[in-house]
């Protein structure tokens, strides 16, 4: 015992020292990413396909000699959604030069607001964060780079209308969990409504979601004509589950972008035959940098994670944002070949991405300086039994609703004094 | 030999009981203060603001709690909630113009009040009724913030911290925020150092021993146990709001959930209940074991050119990270303070070996 006593506290000493050293690649031709995110905690449900999609990306681009010479390091590190952690992570990878930082959490992207803004690295807050960041005059450093919350209610909502040719008198109902994120559509729903005459009404239920059986019944009696759920992880599998133990019809029920095969494996995929959700990219294999993946990346055998994961949805809204931040490299060397460097350097190139579809994988994307959002296009898709079938050609609606809620958070945050 | 403790009299009561009453002790204090005074200007600023603002405020929040866990024996489940009422009281009271000062105490207060209008609860449970009772104020605490968009901030449920000013100084910046947060933990740790020694340092003791004892030999348990409660729900409201200005620089919901509470009681019960040193130890093993295991996974996986997947390399760190908790704790039960106690005394008599058995 003696020995063990001494020698265990000795090593553990030892080992912190050595631990806080970390490494640092002398390589001068690089352009570092950082990509800290949630492996371990709770965003665990979309995180390990979205960063596998995001580093095939960069190894494909990799692999055909980088950008302009220079190889695009994606550096992945587990941030476990603890903001400590988070924000070791961002300062270790802010020394080591990183230009763009993706932490995948809204907790940690509403943390780094004000760090990004002030040290001028490009923050990426794709499907997280703020949504009022989409106001780029207002949030130069926050790059949401997809369709919000606010543009996904109003694109679901205009399917709806698409469908039933008018929503008057119609009810509208939204399943959502019941915390800021699932709270958020609920304005848009609400302004859409008196413009088109709908009902509305909301159900919450109790994070984090795996008991919902008090609320279907609840929705059942509610006759509603359109049930849209809003959830993520084990709250959009036991919405489903509920639904169809409720009779609810699976054809009239909607999702936002948080909705995957995985869960369909969970659900049952016959069962939730029907069901819809608003998709920001292609989904499946056939994408042609989809394919070029399987080909050049999984299929050697240098993949980020299982080759059977390639093209499910959230590989492939990994893959996408990954081809959006490599084009903002491209576009920024367009403007300056020479760099240097920087977080400014790349918020250029990624605020002059123009009608960028990255070879069909995205609908037209333009980003500007006001417009962090990219236009906000995206399309339905249904679910078949097997696979999310595109039910809609990409379309834009209701950005009018969605930037003046945008405009009016935006102001509150100028407001408050930054 | 290090210690030299011959030779030292005591000749009056005041000098038995001063805080440090051998001159080694007294100078490894003083060290420790210069560096972390220093600390600025000799260490990376990766360092600083990564690690050391974080460890003296969290090292602060776990000193609240153990005075109300080692002091006076009564478990909380909740502290995140009180630290939650104190940050969204100053951060609410600074953006309508009070000063960081009056800010800072007000939301000591709010946290007080309400932190003891549910330790009443304590009055009538124990142990793990009492835990029931704290958590079940966590979760009010953060269905209140959540659900009353006055205090949330409205539909993203974030508020920035304005610009603010401390006696006269703008609190912005590496530097000054960091003074901040050492300031404010260097006020805790005093009084924490100190409430030991007083009557009412004597009387939580009382109860946490035994409660109905400590009422037959004459102390108010009522008032005792509502005082502890009041003291450190004070103190976390306080760090609350040192953690939102000095370090998060925003003020969200889910900054507050059962998440701190637990990593808080866990620094209070790693570190060693009771134990003012132990809650700086406990605060640097929880917070900062995660992110060294990782780093050296990383480190290690990229020099040895092993791939190993995200996945392992996520979990590992974690793994890791579960068995030195367990190992520490079965190494030494009493705390991380405990074997930082068993190494001074051996040294006390270095280099003999009569305080080992």
């Amino acid at each position: 015992m003696k020995l063990t006593r001494r020698s265990f506290v000795a090593s553990t000493a030892a080992t912190a020292l050595m631990g806080i050293r970390s490494a640092v690649a002398e390589d001068e031709r690089i352009i570092r990413f950082g990509m800290p995110q949630d492996f371990t905690k709770i965003y665990t449900f979309v995180t390990a396909e979205y960063s596998q999609g995001q580093r095939d990306y960069i190894s494909l681009v990799n692999g055909r000699g980088g950008v302009n010479g220079y190889k695009i390091v994606a550096d992945v590190s587990d941030h476990a959604n603890d903001l400590p952690r988070a924000i070791e992570a961002y300062e270790r990878l802010k020394r080591e030069g990183m230009v763009l930082v993706d932490p995948l959490s809204t907790p940690v992207a509403r943390a780094l607001v004000s760090r990004a803004l002030d040290d001028k690295i490009n923050l990426v807050t794709a499907f997280s964060g703020r949504s009022d960041a989409a106001d780029g005059s207002v949030f130069p450093y926050v790059m949401p780079l997809s369709p919000n919350y606010w543009t996904q209610a109003g694109l679901i909502v205009d399917f709806f209308r698409q469908q039933d040719k008018d929503l008057k008198g119609k009810k509208i109902v939204l399943v959502h969990i019941d915390t800021p994120f699932g709270k958020e559509p609920i304005p848009i729903f609400q302004a859409l409504g008196q413009k088109l005459g709908y009902e509305f009404e909301t159900f919450p239920y109790t994070p984090p979601g795996n008991d919902q059986s008090a609320i279907w019944p609840q929705v059942r009696r509610a006759k509603p004509d359109w049930v849209v759920f809003w959830g993520a992880g084990v709250g959009q599998t036991t919405a489903l589950s509920e639904a169809i133990r409720n009779g609810i019809p699976m054809d009239r029920m909607s999702s936002s972008v948080w909705l995957s095969e995985s869960d369909m494996d969970v659900v049952g995929k016959d069962a939730a035959k029907g069901v819809i959700k608003f998709e920001p990219c292609a989904s499946g294999r056939s994408p042609k940098v989809i394919a070029d993946i399987l080909k050049e990346v999984g299929g050697k055998g240098q993949g980020a994670g299982p080759e059977a994961k390639i093209g499910t949805a959230y590989y492939n809204y990994g893959a996408m944002m990954g081809a959006i931040m490599v084009e903002g490299v491209r576009v920024a060397f367009n403007k300056a070949p020479n760099g240097p460097i920087t977080g400014p350097w790349l918020n250029d190139g990624l605020t002059s991405i123009t009608d960028f579809t990255a070879e069909g994988l995205l609908p037209a994307m333009t980003v500007t300086k006001e417009d962090h959002q990219g236009g906000g296009k995206g399309r339905i898709a249904r679910w078949d039994g097997t696979k999310f079938v595109p039910q809609t050609d990409w379309f834009s609606a209701n950005q009018d609703v969605v930037w003046a809620e945008i405009r009016k958070s935006a102001e509150a945050f100028k407001t408050n004094g930054k | 030999m290090f210690y030299r403790r011959a030779g030292i009299r005591h000749t009056d009561y005041r000098h038995e009981r001063q805080l440090w009453p051998l001159p080694f002790d007294r100078y490894l204090v003083a060290v420790v203060a210069a560096l972390l005074l220093a600390a600025p200007f000799v260490i990376e600023r990766l360092y600083l603001v990564a690690y050391l603002l974080p460890w003296l405020i969290w090292s602060s929040a776990a000193l609240g709690l153990n005075l109300l866990m080692g002091g006076a024996g009564q478990i909380h489940l909740g502290y995140g909630a009180v630290m939650a009422i104190g940050a969204y009281t100053s951060v609410h009271l600074v953006r309508i113009g009070a000063p960081l000062e009056l800010a800072m105490l007000a939301g000591g207060l709010a946290s007080a009040l309400i932190g003891s209008i549910f330790g009443v609860a304590a009055l009538r449970v124990k142990s793990l009724y009492l835990a029931m009772a704290t958590i079940a104020m966590q979760y009010i605490v953060d269905f209140a913030i959540t659900h009353i968009p006055g205090v949330s901030g409205g539909g993203q449920a974030s508020i920035e911290v304005p610009p603010v000013r401390f006696l006269g100084l703008s609190i912005e910046g590496d530097l000054r925020t960091y003074y901040m947060a050492l300031a404010s933990c260097a006020v805790i740790t005093l009084f924490m150092l100190n409430v030991g020694r007083t009557a009412f340092g004597r009387a939580l003791a009382a109860i946490r021993e035994r409660d109905y004892a400590a009422e037959i030999i004459g102390i108010d348990t009522f008032k005792y146990k509502l005082l502890a409660f009041w003291t450190s729900s004070f103190i976390g409201g306080v760090v609350g709001s040192v953690l939102v200005v000095c370090y998060l620089r925003s003020v969200s919901p889910d900054q507050f959930h059962l998440d701190l509470s637990v990593q808080i009681l866990a620094m209070v019960i790693v570190g060693g209940l009771g134990s003012v040193l132990g809650s700086f130890f406990g605060a640097g093993l929880v917070l900062f074991a995660p992110i060294v295991f990782n780093n050296m996974i990383g480190f290690a996986a990229d020099r040895s050119g092993i791939a190993i997947s995200t996945d392992l390399r996520a979990h590992l760190p974690l793994m890791l990270y579960g068995a030195l908790i367990i190992a520490f704790l079965v190494v030494e039960p009493l705390g991380l303070a405990k074997i930082y106690d068993n190494v001074r005394n051996y040294f006390l008599v270095w280099p003999f070996r009569t305080a080992r058995r």
